[in-house]
């Protein structure tokens, strides 16, 4: 790896020298060292190498130039890792060391209670109320999303008139600046004088107390969520099924599978690893809700609701700290919202690896099945004749 | 004082920087790495050395670091030697306050009142993000402004960290604190006697009452006939409610807008509410607090509450739908009535007006002060700005700007206030700045714990709504309780 002195080879080296020296704004012709490379011969004879090597200040300098080959790639790696380690792995760890203090908001560090915290928000109906509520809303809003969103892909990857029209049109609540969305609906579903009741009153159904009752603000907030996420899965499901070999569709509809049948056996299994991608990002998101609830009832004295019927943890982990000023359990509570993460991030993972390798095998299986498909039309008519079939039809429907 | 940090921080040590740079390095690669090794080997002496390019590298980043040090350190000051502020001494002055205080006509007449002194302000939307943003510095230990405004909900806050704030009779805050109505210098004393802010406005309490709808049940809507209604100055809660049963009885409407209110002002007005004074808890089997409980209970359960959301009220309608009649009011909260109104379409012929009058004896809720954090670099400064903008002609200034009710007894008798403006044409011509002046006398000062306003969103919030809503009495009581515990306050 390290070129040795006895390798070097003197005429190239010598170019260089004048080239660096130029690059230093050190005259090629000035200086010591040129008058004494003047006096050498050009080739310095091996003898020569040898003790230049020893001579102390070019040791000194070979020395340093191994340490620049060696550890200097680390030190360009560097900035990604102190980045991290600054904004994440300190804040982590930081947050640990609070976590298991006695900790004032206002007040600073108390007395060392190692694991007490923990055990307090354990045994805290509050904190499993917003567990609760965070997985309620999570599951009210992925699911109906997802099957929503896997829908208006499957509906937008028809061929359609204006595609990019509706493309753009699915993804604008997207870009919709959360807050908004949240006041606009926050005003939709007030109980006394907002636009659903009223219009529910309008048809003399009771008005449904969206901001005070447990199931139904849960409800509330998950449209909001799924107003403004189904868009944005419905596009990158549609990117997944773009992907889905036309062929196959062609030679299922020529086998007489129909719309449906298609859509389950071939558009569904085709999209496995994009769905599950969509539904880990969905899981993360939905398990760190704060924006939607916080603002669904802005004037609440208490955050998330008057009897914190759609606090979520990460909502109750504000309270407690800022409005509580308890950082040593706001601490712990974050801490245990990233063990739950994790936990489900790994649960996804497993499942996610389970479902890829079949999607490997099935992706192994397919070429073979595309491969036996393009040699068909040589060795019998039949195919070919299907072919020009689908082919007819796909120009009918342009 | 704001030099004790920053005088240390310039002695640092740049050491770890002197490895760090060599630039040449980074922009070649490993091919080119490779040939200097070889010709450093190969050739001595003649080598435009690496480490020339390095050094200069070095000296790049240790100048860099040392400047970055520099601003670090910038502007160390010692409170002792601190020199007044002049032509030849600029003095910039950060002052954060948060929703409509009045104060920004002021602001650039101290500054060409006082050469050399420049004021940067910054005024938060809301006094809850305006806590939200004291909170966040305050725990950081940086960023606080030299003068910071803080409200008297917060108090039971600021007063747990009262030595993070100059004890402003250092500055003459004890010669002149006659001038306020004595319970607001009470307020802000802390527990060792001194004085942490200078007080700007109040919120005395009156009554909101719709003449119109009294009319309409039969009950008297002149203003003096209103006050002798609820009991002139013997007025009680319990009159209140009697009245407020006839009024529901006549007109099938509720009384007032939502319990929230009317329990914030029952709590306040005592002489130890939440906490005692000594700083314990002061909730469980105390009598005093429940009899007052029970009070609203038996008010909510007659269908005296309209159950309104609070700061919402159906963004204003409720105001002029007839939904309720009465309402405790603040000075503040007449802004705020005006605002509502017009939002909904409404004007001054919706029919409010003001009584001084208050059920339970005089309250308060609500107020500012001027603090000077001790973090300030220029408390003599500060505390002279801050002195300066809570004195009896700026805060009959910052009246007529934003209608803040005075604190200093003098500005309350000033013709600005007293007069005739925007907000009396509204309330039916009520003397609103006499009224209130009237209700700011015996007002108590009552110690607010850390953790007072939390009791009184979280604890009380959910169990005044509850009452709203059809629970009885004692199970709302008991919730609340069991949320005091939950919420583990101590």
């Amino acid at each position: 790896m390290q070129p040795g002195p006895g390798s070097a080879d003197p005429g190239p080296a010598e170019e260089e020298n004048i080239f660096m020296s130029t690059l230093t704004n050190k005259p090629p012709g000035s200086g010591t060292g040129h008058l004494r490379r003047k006096a050498r011969p050009a080739s310095p004879t091996p003898e020569k190498l040898l003790e230049e090597r020893h001579s102390g200040p070019q040791r000194r300098r070979h020395l340093f130039s191994r340490l620049d080959y060696k550890y200097s790639p680390y030190l360009y790696i560097s900035p990604f890792f102190i980045l991290f380690g600054l904004v994440g792995l300190f804040p982590l760890v930081y947050t640990f060391v609070v976590s298991i203090n006695d900790w004032d908001l206002l007040g600073g560090a108390g007395d060392w209670v190692g694991l007490e915290n923990y055990a307090a928000e354990l045994s805290s109906p509050l904190f499993w109320n917003s567990l609760f509520n965070t997985f309620s809303i999570f599951l009210l809003s992925a699911i109906p999303q997802l099957v929503i969103a896997t829908f208006i892909a499957a509906m937008l990857d028809q061929n359609l008139r204006a595609k990019t029209f509706w493309r753009m049109s699915v993804l604008v609540p997207y870009v919709v600046t959360p807050v908004a969305v949240t006041l606009i609906f926050s005003n939709a579903f007030d109980e006394k004088y907002g636009l659903i009741n009223n219009l529910l009153q309008l048809v003399n159904l009771d008005p449904v107390a969206w901001k005070t009752s447990v199931f139904p603000s849960h409800l509330a907030i998950a449209a909001m969520v799924n107003w403004r996420w189904t868009g944005y899965n419905a596009l990158i499901l549609l990117a997944a099924m773009q992907a889905v070999p036309r062929e196959l569709h062609e030679s299922a509809a020529i086998d007489g599978a129909g719309m449906l049948r298609r859509f389950f056996s071939i558009t569904l299994p085709g999209i496995r690893p994009t769905m599950i991608f969509v539904i880990i990002t969905a899981t993360i998101g939905g398990l760190q809700i704060f924006t939607e609830p916080k603002l669904f009832n802005a004037s609440s004295s208490v955050p998330g609701g008057p009897d914190r019927q759609y606090q979520t943890t990460v909502l109750y982990l504000w309270d407690l700290a800022f409005n509580r000023g308890d950082f040593g359990r706001a601490s712990a509570v974050a801490w245990m919202l990233f063990l739950i993460i994790i936990l489900i991030g790994v649960a996804n993972f497993l499942l996610s690896g389970k479902i890829a390798s079949s999607g490997e095998k099935r992706a192994g299986r397919r070429p073979m099945r595309r491969g036996r498909n393009a040699s068909r039309p040589g060795m019998t008519g039949k195919p070919a004749g299907g072919q020009d079939m689908t082919e007819t039809r796909r120009r009918d429907h342009g | 004082m704001g030099g004790r940090y920053r005088d240390s921080c310039c002695i640092e040590n740049s050491s770890e920087f002197i490895f760090f740079p060599k630039f040449e390095s980074a922009l070649t690669n490993e091919r080119d790495a490779r040939k200097y090794t070889r010709k450093l080997s190969t050739l001595n002496g003649v080598t435009v050395d690496i480490s020339r390019t390095s050094r200069i590298a070095k000296a790049v980043a240790v100048a860099g670091s040392l400047a970055l040090l520099a601003t670090g350190c910038g502007g160390s000051n010692n409170a002792a030697d601190e020199q007044p502020a002049s032509a030849d001494n600029p003095v910039t002055l950060t002052v954060t306050t948060f929703g409509t205080m009045g104060l920004d006509a002021l602001y650039a007449k101290y500054e060409s009142q006082n050469p050399g002194v420049k004021i940067q302000a910054t005024n938060i939307d809301t006094g809850g993000n305006a806590l939200t943003d004291w909170k966040t510095k305050q725990a950081a230990g940086a960023g606080l402004p030299d003068v910071q405004a803080v409200e008297e909900g917060w108090l039971g806050q600021v007063m747990a960290v009262s030595d993070s704030f100059a004890d402003l009779r250092d500055y003459g805050a004890g010669e002149i604190s006659s001038q306020w109505v004595d319970w607001k210098v009470q307020q802000a004393t802390d527990d060792e006697g001194r004085i942490i802010g200078y007080g700007t406005d109040i919120g005395p309490m009156g009554l909101c009452y719709n003449a119109d709808l009294y009319k309409k049940a039969g009950l008297p809507s002149e203003r003096d006939a209103v006050v002798e209604l609820f009991g002139g100055d013997n007025a009680t809660w319990e009159k209140f409610v009697d009245v407020g049963k006839d009024y529901v009885k006549a007109s099938d409407e509720a009384f007032y807008d939502q319990s929230g209110f009317v329990w914030n002002s029952m709590v306040n007005q005592l002489g130890e509410g939440y906490y005692k004074a000594d700083g314990t808890l002061n909730i469980e089997g105390n009598t005093q607090l429940r009899e007052r409980w029970d009070l609203l209970a038996d008010a909510a359960s007659n269908g005296l509450s309209s159950g309104q959301t609070q700061w919402d009220w159906g963004k204003g309608q409720a105001f002029i739908d007839g939904s309720f009649a009465t309402m405790p009011c603040p000075g503040w909260m007449l802004g705020v009535v005006k605002g509502q109104i017009e939002g909904a379409g409404g004007d001054a012929a919706s029919g409010w007006d003001f009584a001084d009058v208050f059920p339970g004896g005089p309250a308060n809720w609500g107020g500012t002060f001027l603090t000077v954090p001790t973090t300030s670099e220029h408390p003599a400064e500060a505390a002279k700005l801050a002195q300066w903008l809570t004195s009896a002609e700026s805060q009959a200034a910052a009246f007529e700007e934003a209608g803040a009710f005075p604190s200093s007894l003098e500005a309350q008798q000033s013709e600005a206030v007293t007069g005739a403006n925007e907000l009396t044409k509204f309330f039916n011509d009520a003397p609103i700045g006499t009224i209130l002046a009237s209700r700011a006398e015996g007002v108590k000062a009552q110690f607010k714990g850390p953790n007072d306003s939390v009791i009184q969103e979280q604890v009380f919030g959910p169990a005044t709504i509850a009452l709203d809503s059809g629970t009885d009495g004692q199970s709302a009581w008991n919730d609340a309780l069991s949320t005091l515990k939950n919420l583990d306050i101590k």
